[in-house]
């Protein structure tokens, strides 16, 4: 089969299975989890292949025109080469791994069909996303995998707080869709080409592509998550745990790093705009760092760290080392998976979200789970020879030069090792005695009925496994985008590991020593706590300044809609009567006084007729 | 000027004259057949004896007597016209604007050279041949039109089911 | 005898028609009229084929069929006569005015 058959495959399987799972298997659970599960694995199966046999070999594109419109042919079709396959080969996995996973999880939710059928057009969605060769493609599935992600938050929808956050996710990402949606315009107005592949090759007016990146920018704030746009993702946990794990790892908040990465050889003609990417990425990195450091809901921290991950990726990308973005957003899709996926099996066990909670309540006894975590969570701190370590250093390596970034680097890393391992530690090492407080107790009401093991434990073990390995495959990666692996000697990493290390100690300190406090030193600088804790306040303020802002327009629109529109509309109403009324008049009823008006109507016709040819 | 059209002229408006004026609708019946008789009349002048033979069959074999029938079926009990002169004058104004309109543009349309082609042999035959192969559609949609006037014309004078008189006059 | 002098006796026909259609009050008359502007309607489709060079045969044709038309119409329109006339024991058009808009009736709508 040839890559291009293969690679159609690839995407046709997560849509049919969709369609399949949401229409034909509308009543029938297991039919449609089997389905989309069936599709899950040809994809995943395709994109390995894919992954394997393509490695290395030049981009190949194949597409087809869907319109012609004014000299623009608008193609959609695929695109293979080393970013997208690597990209669709985590894809796969992760959503496979997921799903297997949710076979357990959502055993005995009712809605449980739809919920695997919108994780194959989630799949889908990102996969053509990441496939695309055109701008226009790119620009549809972005939105689909957006709609496909209000879709899963939402996914419980009888729960108001699941409403709020799906709404909330689709209108922050929509602000940013917009400044996207310009700078495509504006970079196809300019380029006059929709194809990704020749845009890469073009070079451009220095102040016009500077204006387009910072508007594709705006985009990848608001799908990645990165301030100001970031308020959305903490929320997004409120769907089931499986979506989280989907969405914070390989599939929608990756589709802004990786339409970063897509357009890289533009971002790289644009001073201004990587600066301004690098300060963003480096104080959202830092920002959402200590929101995680006291967030006692265990998915909470891990979304706050996935914020700060996306930091991270972008510093690299905004340094210039694609590879070393590209790395860590691989890595980072893999390990962020796991967590979540652990996260999740912890919180259907316990019935609670709170990590002390689950601590005391003897999470540890779950050995597999609690294995997934440390590797995890070591990986995400960057824990030397994790896979979070590797693409770490590179990032790091790749800011030597500026010095104002790695500061803050080490220090957003360094607090990232601090959190994850507060989790670790309070999972591991409950202290019943401790002066913490449970903020959320277990629910008794806990529903008993688990599903079977181990569709919980393979993801997960297959993850761990791959956190672990994957680090040692920067080479390969390198090579099949196509780039260097640059060396790192041991010197130039020992800041990076010291600043982990230091992280992980204190955190021993505060929580994993015997008679620790488990509050942490954030815990006694009592400001300082409660602006991380409420998120610096930026939802407020978004509520305040935006919602604000949007009420008075509001308001002002509604005065003018009473006061003005109505009253024009309704005068319109009563003149066309008022008229009505009065022609009314000339009605009699009276045939002959019809035909007559007629007959002297056409008469008067030809008699200036008559004239205008005599004339 | 031959006669023959000359003749056919003044019968046919004199007839026309009739059926306008008179007061009972049976003499202006009997003046519309007379009119038509002058415009088959002119169709026979105009070379064309057989649409002049049809005209005569339907319109006052036909088209006339059925008016008779209905006059007599319908107006015998008021067969007399009121007297509006000012209706008449109305009218007369109308068709008068109308007439001075048409002759204008008569007056000063220019048509192509107006010689008689009086050799129609044959003619009745290219009439047939062409209204079966040609305008084999609106010879056809014809049958058709005619069939359902049939049709209507007896569903419309059907007797119907007695109404209540107030429902009638709601119907109104 | 010319075209123009035809085309003259044609409209002159015509103009009788419309004076029938407009002054007289019975539906018969007004049926009359209506006649009268067909048949000068005919008369200049002969008059044009006679002296204008074109093909004889459709002129006829279309006079044939005006004729048929012409027989339908009055079939139904003395149906209508009739059915008027059982309804209403009148055939007076004056007395048929319910095409009529009258302001009160719109007022008292609202």
């Amino acid at each position: 089969m040839s890559s291009t058959t293969l690679a159609l495959v690839l995407l046709g399987a997560p849509l049919v299975a969709f369609f399949i799972a949401l229409v034909v298997f509308r009543k029938n659970h297991v039919a449609a989890m089997a389905t989309v599960l069936l599709g899950g694995a040809t994809t995943c199966a395709c994109a390995l292949t894919l992954l394997a046999t393509k490695a290395g070999a030049p981009a190949e594109q194949a597409s087809r025109a869907w319109l012609h419109a004014g000299g623009v042919d608008i193609h959609f079709g695929i695109l293979l080469d080393g970013k997208t396959l690597i990209m669709g080969a985590a894809v796969g996995v992760i959503t496979l791994c997921v799903q297997v996973y949710s076979l357990s999880y959502m055993s005995h939710d009712q809605g449980r069909g739809r919920f695997f059928a919108f994780l194959a057009l989630f799949e889908w969605a990102m996969l053509s996303f990441v496939y695309s060769p055109s701008l226009m493609q790119t620009f549809v599935f972005w939105e689909l995998v957006g709609l496909a992600s209000f879709f899963l938050i939402g996914f419980w929808h009888k729960k108001p707080s699941a409403i709020a956050a799906a709404k909330k996710a689709f209108i922050i990402t929509r602000i940013g869709d917009v400044g996207l949606f310009i700078g495509l315009i504006l970079l196809f107005q300019t380029a006059h080409t929709l194809d990704i592949q020749t845009l890469n090759t073009l070079s451009f007016d220095a102040s016009r592509i500077e204006l387009i990146t910072l508007l594709l920018f705006v985009g990848i704030v608001g799908k990645s998550a990165q301030f100001p746009l970031h308020t959305w993702l903490p929320d997004a946990m409120e769907g089931p745990t499986p979506v989280s794990a989907l969405l914070h790892s390989a599939t929608m908040v990756a589709a802004g790093v990786f339409l970063f990465a897509r357009f890289h050889p533009l971002f790289m003609q644009a001073e201004l705009t990587l600066t301004i990417v690098l300060c963003i990425a480096t104080f959202t990195a830092v920002l959402s760092s200590t929101m995680a450091m006291v967030a006692t809901d265990m998915k909470r921290v891990f979304a706050y760290s996935s914020i700060s991950q996306l930091g991270f990726m972008l510093m690299g990308l905004g340094a210039g080392s694609l590879f070393a973005g590209y790395f860590h957003l691989t890595t980072h899709a893999i390990f962020k998976a796991l967590l979540f996926l652990c996260a999740g099996a912890f919180i259907h066990e316990h019935g609670t979200n709170d990590t002390v909670a689950i601590g005391r309540n003897g999470g540890r006894n779950q050995r597999i789970i609690t294995l997934g975590l440390i590797v995890g969570g070591g990986a995400l701190a960057g824990f030397p020879l994790l896979a979070g370590f590797f693409s770490k250093e590179l990032i790091i390596h790749a800011l030597h030069d500026k010095p104002l970034f790695l500061a803050g680097a080490y220090l957003a890393s360094f607090m990232t090792a601090y959190y994850t391992f507060r989790v670790i530690f309070l999972v591991v090492f409950p202290n019943k005695d401790s002066a913490v407080e449970v903020e959320e107790e277990p629910a008794d009401s806990h529903d008993d009925h688990h599903g079977s093991a181990w569709p919980m434990h393979a993801p997960i073990l297959l993850l761990t496994a791959a956190a672990i390995a994957l680090g040692w495959f920067g080479d390969s990666i390198a090579t099949t985008l196509g780039l260097e692996n640059p060396p790192i000697s041991i010197p130039e990493m020992a800041p990076a590991i010291g600043v982990a290390l230091a992280g992980i100690l204190i955190a021993w300190f505060d929580f994993g020593r015997k008679s620790a406090p488990q509050t942490g030193f954030v815990f006694k600088i009592k400001p300082l706590y409660t602006l991380f804790k409420n998120g610096w306040y930026l939802d407020a303020i978004y509520k305040k300044v935006f919602v604000g802002a949007a009420q008075a327009v509001a308001g002002l629109l509604f005065g003018t809609e009473n006061h003005v529109l109505d009253k024009a509309s309704d005068g319109i109403g009563q003149g066309t009567l008022q008229i009505g009324s009065a022609t009314t008049m000339a009605q009699s009823g009276r045939l002959p006084v019809y035909i007559g008006v007629a007959v002297v109507c056409f008469a008067a016709v030809m008699i200036v007729l008559g004239l205008e040819i005599m004339r | 000027m031959s006669y023959d059209f000359a003749i056919a002229a003044v019968v046919t408006l004199a007839g026309a004259l009739l059926a306008i004026s008179q007061a009972n609708i049976l003499h202006a019946v009997f003046g519309l057949a007379i009119s038509l008789v002058g415009v088959a009349g002119i169709f026979f002048t105009l070379n064309s004896p057989f649409v002049a033979i049809m005209e005569v069959l339907i319109y006052v074999g036909g088209i006339a007597v059925t008016m008779i029938f209905a006059v007599m079926l319908s107006s015998v009990t008021n067969p007399q016209e009121k007297e509006n002169v000012g209706r008449r004058l109305m009218a007369a104004v109308a068709a008068g604007t109308f007439f001075v309109g048409g002759a204008l543009v008569l007056h000063h349309a220019e048509f192509a050279d107006g010689k008689e082609l009086l050799n129609s042999e044959h003619s009745l035959q290219a009439v047939g041949v062409n209204l079966l192969n040609r305008y084999n559609l609106a010879f056809e949609t014809l049958s058709v039109v005619l069939l359902l006037a049939i049709v209507g014309a007896i569903v419309i004078v059907r007797k119907e089911p007695a109404m209540p008189a107030d429902a009638e006059e709601e119907a109104a | 005898m010319t075209l123009e002098g035809t085309l003259l006796l044609a409209l002159m026909l015509f103009c009788f028609g419309i004076y029938a259609v407009l002054a007289r009050r019975n539906l018969i008359g007004i049926l009359i009229g209506v006649e009268l502007m067909l048949n000068a309607a005919n008369i200049n489709f002969l008059a044009f084929s006679h002296f204008i060079p074109t093909d004889p045969a459709v002129a006829k044709i279309i006079v044939l069929v005006v004729i048929g038309l012409a027989a339908a119409e009055a079939a139904i329109a003395l149906a209508i006569i009739l059915k008027l006339y059982r309804q209403r024991s009148s055939i007076d058009v004056d007395a048929m005015t319910l095409l009529e808009g009258t302001g009160a009736e719109e007022a008292s709508d609202e």
